[in-house]
């Protein structure tokens, strides 16, 4: 199930990525007034940075409740072939991946929570946005409870397959247009010689 | 509206040419983490006013004919048609609450273009000939007569007599001219039609600057106007047709070199837009004036008096010169020279706030109470900085500025770039002559 869920998911997103790259670079007959390699490497580092990216300054609690959510879901798929292929997790490498886990899906739950509390969150939101929050956490969840209850494998293996399948649909496909989308933006602020600043 | 406009409409937002369309229509993740970059949400806490709704008003409507999800569970996606009332809210959230400032573009948590997705919604509303009255009739009147404001050609070039006679008056030199159409001079300058319309002083500072730098230098009469409100309106044609008249200007008159006046976003209409309108690259070099003028400064072509401008300055950063357009250090250099008391506003460069009067805003009236409300943010950042007088090297700029003073009664002077220079020009005719012997006048 999960592999052919992980078929077509790797088909559908290699359509995305196909789409991204043959499309290539935008065309721009204005001559440069900066370097683009240097404003791209500052788009995915600096300019993310907490320091400088507003979006992040403003709302640190949300910010760091962000990063917590997506290291859990890195950890998750890591853990997941971990525990597909058999492999076995030793005691307290176990407990600190529960307790990291546990606080993901935390994170995950409270920007549920947000989206659904906030006015201005509820007027951007549609169903797309909460159901993708709700499998990766979902999928977390099962996670961390089939690493101590086997019976809860079979949960983990169909939040998995979901999610997989789910991947390249919704908004969880921002995972590829992010990479996509930060190296627009240093390429533009690079040419114009605005980034790195 | 016809059924072809519509179509025409959604066919723009079929992801073509490269990947830029592409990327951004399918990036943002709603996490409306940029509504405090928008000085329209800050100025009034309206929800619906965050840049992640502008973006998202014109991926909606991507998705609902060009994604499969779209196409097939439009409710799970939220993707919407295009009717009468999204069109509706296109025109009041894209036109009526957007400067394209970009400033939520820099500080997305993704990296949207948020920016670029509310222009191509600006497109797609002027393919339906949606764009808002006042807006068009600025691009009509530029189309139609060769500046925005209409300005006939005899009031045009008696403005021009009178400033050369201030000019003459204030450099202490008859010899000292404005210079109209003449051929095979080293720079072509520009004039946003303001200047000569209301506020004909920024020209005679300008030619100051250029007197004393011993410039060989030209307006011209075909074609000064340095604006391009097409840009705004999403009509690629028209801004096309606007930028190519200044490029066969520039070839009628055997300019070397254009030099931009004082306006942002004509500035980034053809310093960086025009290019690619017309799909050809510049057989000159194009600079803005505030380029030129820190370059004077730094070879020592004209000095300025440290003694002249005893209040404290603050400066205002155009978006479309700065965040869009990369003119970051410059201004700052002419400033720090020569005035002793300069401060900067905070946030400053390329993470100042608009002034709320961009985009074309100024010359939509029907958004006069928002553009005012907007304004509320930088009203606030000039109050905090305690200046008396606040620069910006934008003409577009210095009127919304004018109005937010005010209305909010801050009592503090506006200046242009060449104004504040010219006040504090050192004219040594010696030094001049010299100079001009050096670089002959063509
Ligand atoms: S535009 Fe960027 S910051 Fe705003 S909601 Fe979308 S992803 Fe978040
Ligand atoms: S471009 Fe500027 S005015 Fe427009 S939504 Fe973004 S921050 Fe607001």
């Amino acid at each position: 199930m999960v592999v052919l869920a992980l078929g077509i998911s790797l088909c559908v997103s290699l359509v995305h990525f196909v789409r991204i790259v043959n499309a290539g670079i935008p065309r721009d007959l204005a001559p440069a007034a900066g370097e683009v390699s240097p404003a791209v490497r500052y788009s995915f580092t600096g300019a993310m940075s907490p320091t400088k990216k507003e979006s992040a300054y403003l709302h640190l609690p949300t910010y760091a409740t962000g990063i917590i959510f997506h290291l859990g879901t890195f950890l998750s798929f890591f853990l997941f072939v971990w525990i597909w292929i058999g492999l076995p997790l030793p005691g307290i490498p176990l407990v600190l991946v529960t307790g990291f886990l546990t606080l993901s899906v935390a994170c995950g739950l409270s920007m549920l929570g947000k989206r659904i509390l906030e006015r201005k969150l509820r007027l951007l939101s549609n169903p797309d946005d909460y159901l993708s929050n709700m499998l990766v956490d979902l999928f977390q969840a099962t996670l961390v409870l089939s690493l101590w209850i086997s019976a809860m494998k079979p949960f983990c293996f169909l939040t998995m397959a979901l999610l997989l399948l789910y991947f390249p649909v919704g908004k969880l496909k921002h995972a590829l247009y992010f990479f996509a989308a930060r190296y627009q933006l240093g390429w533009f602020f690079g040419r114009r010689g605005v980034w790195p600043p | 509206m016809t059924n072809d406009q519509l179509q025409h409409a959604i066919d723009l937002l079929r992801p073509s040419g490269d990947s830029r369309l592409l990327t951004h229509l399918n990036s943002c993740v709603h996490c409306g983490l940029c509504a405090e970059s928008c000085l329209f949400y800050l100025a009034t806490g309206d929800e619906r006013l965050t840049p992640a709704r502008k973006a998202d008003l014109v991926s909606s409507i991507y998705r609902r004919y060009h994604s499969v999800t779209g196409k097939l569970l439009p409710w799970l996606v939220g993707a919407r048609e295009l009717n009468s009332e999204s069109i509706d809210e296109m025109v009041e959230l894209l036109f009526g609450s957007c400067t394209l400032c970009g400033r939520c573009t820099m500080h997305c948590s993704i990296g949207v273009d948020v920016t670029f997705l509310v222009q191509t919604g600006r497109k797609m509303l002027s393919e339906m000939g949606l764009v808002p009255a006042t807006l068009q009739a600025t691009v009509q009147a530029a189309v139609e007569t060769g500046n925005n404001m209409a300005i006939p050609v005899e009031d045009y070039r008696d403005t021009l007599q009178w400033m050369e006679e201030e000019l003459t008056d204030e450099v202490g030199d008859p010899e000292a001219r404005i210079p109209l159409d003449k051929p095979g001079r080293k720079i072509l300058y520009t004039l946003n039609p303001r200047e000569p319309k209301f506020f004909p002083l920024s020209i005679s500072a300008m030619a100051k600057i250029f007197y004393a730098a011993g410039e060989s230098w030209t307006l011209s009469t075909r074609m000064y106007d340095v604006t391009n409100y097409a840009y705004f309106s999403g009509n690629d044609g028209e801004a096309a047709l606007i930028a190519d008249r200044l490029w066969s200007e520039m070839k009628n008159l055997q300019a070397e070199q254009l030099v931009l006046a004082e306006c942002g976003h004509g500035t980034r209409a053809f310093r960086w837009e025009s290019p690619n309108y017309l799909e050809r690259s510049f057989p000159f070099p194009v600079m803005s004036s505030v380029e030129y003028i820190a370059g004077c400064i730094r070879e020592g072509r004209i000095r300025l008096d440290p003694e002249k401008i005893r209040e404290r300055v603050t400066l205002h950063d155009p978006c479309n010169l700065v965040r869009n357009g990369g003119v970051v250090r410059e201004q700052r250099y002419i400033l720090q020279s020569f005035v002793p008391d300069f401060v900067e506003m905070t946030p400053s460069g390329i993470d100042n706030h608009c002034c709320g009067g961009g985009g074309g805003m100024l010359s939509m009236s029907e958004y006069n109470e928002w553009r005012m409300k907007a304004g509320s943010v930088k009203a606030e950042q000039i109050r905090r900085t305690g200046a008396s007088i606040v620069v910006t090297p934008c003409h577009n700029c210095v009127d919304q500025l004018i109005q937010i003073n005010a209305f909010y009664k801050l009592g503090v002077r506006i200046l242009t770039m060449a104004e504040i220079v010219a006040d504090a020009l050192i004219i040594e005719h010696e030094t001049r002559i010299a100079k001009q012997s050096r670089a002959p006048l063509k």
